[in-house]
């Protein structure tokens, strides 16, 4: 009888989780419907604007911030709580094993981070095959700029479900896919809509801090404000955007605050998560 | 090896288990019995690391660590009551992961697998799986890394004969070898062929506890011998209270209760009295009428 150690145990559980988010028909749904909407993102720019054929990497790549924005948080937050909030089973046994709770959270997080990555660079690869061999290589930067957001994105949702997962042990999964429903609606809807409805009711100084503040605060926006800064699309910035740019004096300072706010969303609702399961009883 | 002390756990208003003391010793086997929702699992689980206690503390090894601390863990396997493996694993799969996580040596692998006898099944994904072959294949995790302490919820509720006889000769071996078990089950079957003692919770409470021999001696007590026989029975019975005093008449018979040792002179006092005898059987104390008697109406 050998300790093994955390990082070892981390490992394991996170190959472990790979393994079945590959045999997870899931998975490999969202690979696919990735691909073929990245692919459809593609081309129904140019053929909306009269022409036929693929758009290039730098269109396509600021209609697909958009596409990321909403398909991204979805299926982190679905495929995160769906994996995470095991059967009451699985997880008694898991956790009565001689490892941290937090090592086997992280270690889970980090094979189904890996996974749906995988996914997403399988979609996104597609489509930029076959962007690259239509219409060449220029603004592939641009298009290596959205696939890094969907990853931090990604990432900051995986953290966001495991809190989920964590505050749903001995209660039914369904309740827990509920709650991530919920969260995505108020990440990639709501909190914007409310940001911009209290914004029209104070005056411009006040609206413009509460428009800043929303523009960090929610990991989505900031994503999308730091996607569309990176690949100068400061066109399709929206008024929130806007104000943060005028606010911090330039790209790079908007930039700094972002990758901030971003930092902290990934490491903070693993923390909570973390501190929550270790404090539940199984 | 595992030690209560004073161990509560209440959920909201609702108190599972309380004040529970008990130890249970190296190479000691102890069954936990009491019905639904008396607080059996609850106490194992936490043995287990998987519950805190609401007050008291629960200790593994020697000496004593918190359950919750994962390196106390390391002496444990604990087997759950439904044990649920994902779907798409291999029964091979499982074994591998936690003997990996277990650091067990490779060749562990194979001989667990044999213990699960899974019939060739186990290169199959687990969602193919009947009840029973799953909850082989959590004994087969269980008893992987060899560790000191066992801890069984409910081992055989969903095993067949042949599950059952290869859980038996398991716990028996892993008994002799020394280690310590301690399990809950329904099944008063397997509470006479493994226990050195056993705990009845009610409620939450302790109510019970008894050694094997203890409880034989209780069994015996509870045991009786019914006398079909032709005379003064009245007077013979009056007789026979001075060595079974409980001993009664029912229509016909003379019921005398007690253990298997008072009989040969309760019969030599009814001759004495000059009753004729026609016939004789004799019942034993029966478990399920003990556990019974200890659990009352919550049965």
């Amino acid at each position: 009888m050998t300790a093994v150690s955390t990082i070892h145990a981390i490992a394991l559980c996170a190959r472990q989780e790979l393994v079945l988010a590959y045999r997870s028909r899931w998975t490999q749904t969202f690979a696919v419907a990735f691909a073929v909407l990245a692919l459809a993102v593609a081309v129904s720019g140019y053929v909306l604007s009269g022409g036929s054929g693929v758009q290039d990497f730098s269109r396509t790549a600021a209609s697909l911030v958009q596409l990321v924005i909403l398909l991204v948080p979805l299926t982190a937050l679905l495929l995160g709580v769906l994996t995470l909030a095991s059967d009451r089973g699985n997880a008694e046994l898991l956790f009565s094993q001689p490892v941290s709770r937090a090592a086997i959270l992280l270690g889970r997080v980090l094979g189904l981070y890996q996974a749906l990555i995988s996914a997403q660079a399988i979609g996104f690869g597609a489509a930029g095959l076959v962007i690259y061999s239509q219409a060449g290589e220029d603004g592939v930067t641009g298009f290596l700029v959205v696939i890094a957001a969907a990853f931090v994105l990604t990432g900051v949702c995986l953290g966001l479900a495991a809190v989920i997962a964590a505050g749903n042990i001995g209660r039914r999964r369904s309740r827990a896919l509920a709650v991530a429903l919920v969260v995505w609606l108020v990440l990639v809807v709501l909190a914007d809509l409310a940001a911009l409805g209290a914004a029209s009711l104070l005056r411009s100084g006040a609206a413009s801090r509460l428009l800043i503040t929303a523009a960090i605060v929610n990991p989505v926006g900031a994503v999308r404000t730091a996607a569309l800064l990176l690949i100068d699309g400061t066109a399709a910035f929206g008024s929130a955007s806007l104000a943060l740019l005028r606010f911090s004096g330039g790209p790079l300072r908007a930039g700094l605050l972002l990758a901030a706010s971003l930092v902290l969303w990934l490491v903070l609702p693993f923390w909570a998560a973390s501190r929550r399961l270790s404090r539940a009883d199984i | 090896m595992i030690a209560f002390r004073g161990f509560r756990k209440q959920f909201g208003t609702h108190v599972a288990v309380a004040d529970l003391t008990l130890e249970i010793g190296r190479g000691e086997t102890l069954a936990l019995l009491g019905p639904n929702g008396s607080g059996k699992t609850t106490s194992l689980k936490a043995a287990a690391g998987l519950i805190t206690p609401t007050a008291g503390e629960v200790l593994l090894g020697e000496p004593g660590r918190s359950a919750h601390a994962p390196s106390a863990r390391q002496a444990v396997s604990y087997l759950p009551q439904r044990v649920t493996f994902p779907d798409t694993l291999t029964g091979r799969d499982v074994i591998e992961f936690y003997r990996r996580l277990r650091g067990s040596p490779a060749s562990r692998t194979d001989e667990v697998l044999r213990v699960a006898s899974l019939n060739g099944a186990a290169g199959r994904a687990v969602g193919t799986y009947s009840g029973g072959m799953t909850q082989r294949l959590g004994l087969a995790v269980a008893v992987l890394p060899n560790a000191p302490v066992f801890l069984l919820d409910e081992p055989t509720a969903a095993l067949d004969p042949d599950g059952l006889a290869a859980f038996y000769s398991t716990v028996e071996r892993h008994a002799a070898e020394g280690r310590t078990v301690l399990f809950t089950s329904h099944q008063l079957g397997d509470v006479e062929r493994l226990a050195d003692r056993f705990a009845v919770l009610v409620a939450g409470r302790l109510v019970a506890l008894l050694t094997q021999r203890e409880l034989h001696d209780s069994l015996a007590q509870r045991g009786l011998m019914r006398v079909r026989a032709a005379g003064h029975l009245e007077d013979a019975v009056g007789r026979l209270r001075s060595i079974a005093p409980d001993s009664h008449l029912e229509a016909d018979e003379i019921v005398v209760p007690g253990p298997p040792s008072l009989r040969p002179a309760a019969l030599e006092a009814l001759r004495d009295a000059g009753v004729e005898i026609r016939g004789l059987t004799a019942e034993e104390g029966r478990l399920d009428r003990f556990y019974r008697e200890l659990v009352g109406d919550s049965a």
